[in-house]
């Protein structure tokens, strides 16, 4: 073997590595680290305006009936959980759902914004996922962005009188797909490339997890649908409390 | 009063992280550095059986963030590695972590940094730029030696903020990282609610397992598309006995005089001179670090 075909084998090995473990990448947390303190206060500040519309929101329904405590911190508790699953994939592999597509159509945009900041915190301490300075970002991309967007296609399908396991199919999947294109541009403003700025770097991060994160979103869509297929079957009231919680449609 | 509290916490995390069927007894006697699964109560568990959990929870949380803040702000690699070092001495020596766990955990966001660094340190363009580049036929991945060293930096920098974090959460329980919360006047419901949830995590996960186990003893996960059905049930039912329990919850807080106040007995931990003394004095070694190395 001559050095050019030995340098070959190891790019490929690389290529190979990278490739053999991207299936096991969960959500897109941005970790500890990674961003320079003028985007983590940034991005934090941007946080704000919908935190505080999801405290007023939970705060009123707290006042209007105190037992909702225990049915949010579930729901909150839930979404942990679900997010920390292992889900079924094809090649064995371990991925985890994002929760938020299914959070924001059972609990409503603005309670998730509140409980999704708390899950991403207890995600950060007892996972070791995204981090305390990244909190901020996280939040905007998994407990804003994604959210927002995903009970925004379920609210505008149910009106245009789609078939609802469609529009729940839809609205998760495009939640995900849209929290991963929001943290790759996050990604992007923070490194620019070069030659080509922050157009050309949020390709570059767009490439890179689109192997992971797409076939996750189609997966999430699934799974969504038969989550709330299960619910239909088995929880008509409980669904009815959940409406109520956030003057939902379910 | 406070032993029995420590006795029984050390007796029920140790259990509710055998019960949780997450974490796969395979990875777990192999212990290898790697992804693995569970760490959710794993790492509480180390928390828990910390050789410094008694140091005041105020004073790690406001030294691990301090650090953690100065890592990313001075930007050096040399302060990263002092970061990196001495928060490794501080949870493996000092923390009694196993060596091997403390490395698995810090091995969990890998995947990410190095994706997210390779980005970084390669760049594309349509003429030949950099020092190495590789024809791709519609244009260029090029790099050099400064993107390499930054991506390098990078990583040194991601690891040394990943270390101070993981100091605070590997040696305070996260009820009392809570209670630090409050003290700085988080909102109460805000606080109400982290406490709540932190306590249901952990039902949700027994239930969780429980309902795992039973439908992989009935074939729930043979194939891909079984699994998916499987997965969605487990998760339904989950959520509709977790609401079944929300109610039941509040019933027996309100039999226990809740009124709108969750109070915890916490332990009174002081904080010593000398523990402040040589915080400072790593700060200041630091900043000091940065200016010498600038």
């Amino acid at each position: 073997m001559n050095v050019k075909e030995k340098r070959f084998i190891a790019v490929v090995a690389v290529i190979a590595l990278i490739f053999g473990f991207t299936p096991v990448a969960n959500a897109m947390h941005i970790m500890e680290g990674y961003l320079p303190v003028g985007f983590s206060i940034a991005w934090g500040v941007i946080c704000i305006p919908f935190l505080v519309a999801g405290y007023m929101s939970i705060r009123k329904t707290l006042k209007e009936n105190p037992k909702t405590i225990t049915l949010l911190a579930m729901a909150g508790a839930y979404i942990f959980v679900v997010s920390s699953l292992k889900i079924p994939s094809v090649t064995g592999s371990c991925s985890h759902m994002t929760g938020t597509g299914l959070g924001a159509i059972l609990f409503g945009p603005a309670a998730v914004s509140i409980l999704g900041i708390i899950v991403l915190l207890f995600q950060a301490i007892l996972l070791a996922h995204g981090g305390l300075t990244t909190l901020g970002a996280n939040t905007f991309s998994m407990a804003i962005a994604g959210p927002f967007v995903a009970y925004g296609i379920y609210m505008l399908g149910l009106k245009v009188k789609i078939k609802k396991h469609v529009v729940v199919f839809l609205a998760a999947a495009i939640g995900d797909l849209f929290t991963y294109c929001v943290t790759a541009f996050q990604l992007a403003l923070a490194y620019p490339s070069e030659s080509g700025g922050v157009a050309a770097s949020a390709v570059k991060f767009l490439a890179v997890f689109a192997p992971t994160q797409v076939p996750l979103a189609i997966i999430e869509g699934i799974l969504t649908v038969v989550i709330i297929i299960g619910l239909e079957t088995y929880a008509q009231p409980e669904l009815k409390d959940l409406g109520y919680l956030t003057g939902g449609v379910n | 009063m406070e032993n029995i509290w420590n006795k029984w916490t050390t007796i029920i995390r140790p259990k509710s992280k055998n019960q949780t069927g997450h974490s796969c007894d395979k990875t777990h006697r192999h212990h290898r550095a790697g992804h693995k699964h569970g760490q959710g109560s794993a790492i509480d568990f180390y928390a828990y059986i910390s050789n410094i959990r008694h140091w005041n929870p105020a004073f790690k949380v406001t030294f691990s963030v301090t650090i953690l803040l100065l890592c990313i702000i001075l930007n050096s690699p040399y302060v990263s590695v002092a970061v990196i070092l001495a928060m490794a001495y501080l949870t493996v020596v000092k923390g009694g972590i196993p060596l091997h766990e403390y490395l698995s955990i810090l091995m969990i966001p890998m995947v990410f940094i190095l994706l997210s660094t390779i980005t970084i340190g390669v760049d594309f363009s349509n003429q030949s730029l950099g020092q190495y580049n590789l024809y791709l036929g519609f244009g260029y991945l090029y790099t050099s030696q400064a993107k390499l060293m930054a991506m390098v930096f990078l990583m040194l920098k991601v690891f040394g903020a990943i270390s101070a974090m993981e100091m605070m959460t590997l040696s305070t329980p996260s009820t009392e990282i809570i209670s630090v919360l409050r003290k700085a006047h988080v909102p109460k419901l805000i606080i109400e609610l982290m406490n709540l949830i932190y306590r249901y995590i952990f039902i949700l996960l027994d239930v969780y397992a429980k309902m795992k186990n039973s439908a992989d003893s009935r074939q729930g996960y043979c194939d891909f598309k079984t699994s998916c059905y499987t997965f969605g049930s487990v998760a339904s039912n989950m959520l509709v006995v977790s609401l079944k329990k929300a109610n039941a919850y509040y019933s027996a807080m309100e039999a226990r005089c809740y009124d709108g106040d969750l109070l915890f007995l916490e332990e009174d931990k002081k904080v010593s001179k000398v523990q402040i003394i040589f915080g400072a004095a790593f700060i200041v070694f630091l900043i000091l670090l940065w200016i010498v190395t600038i």
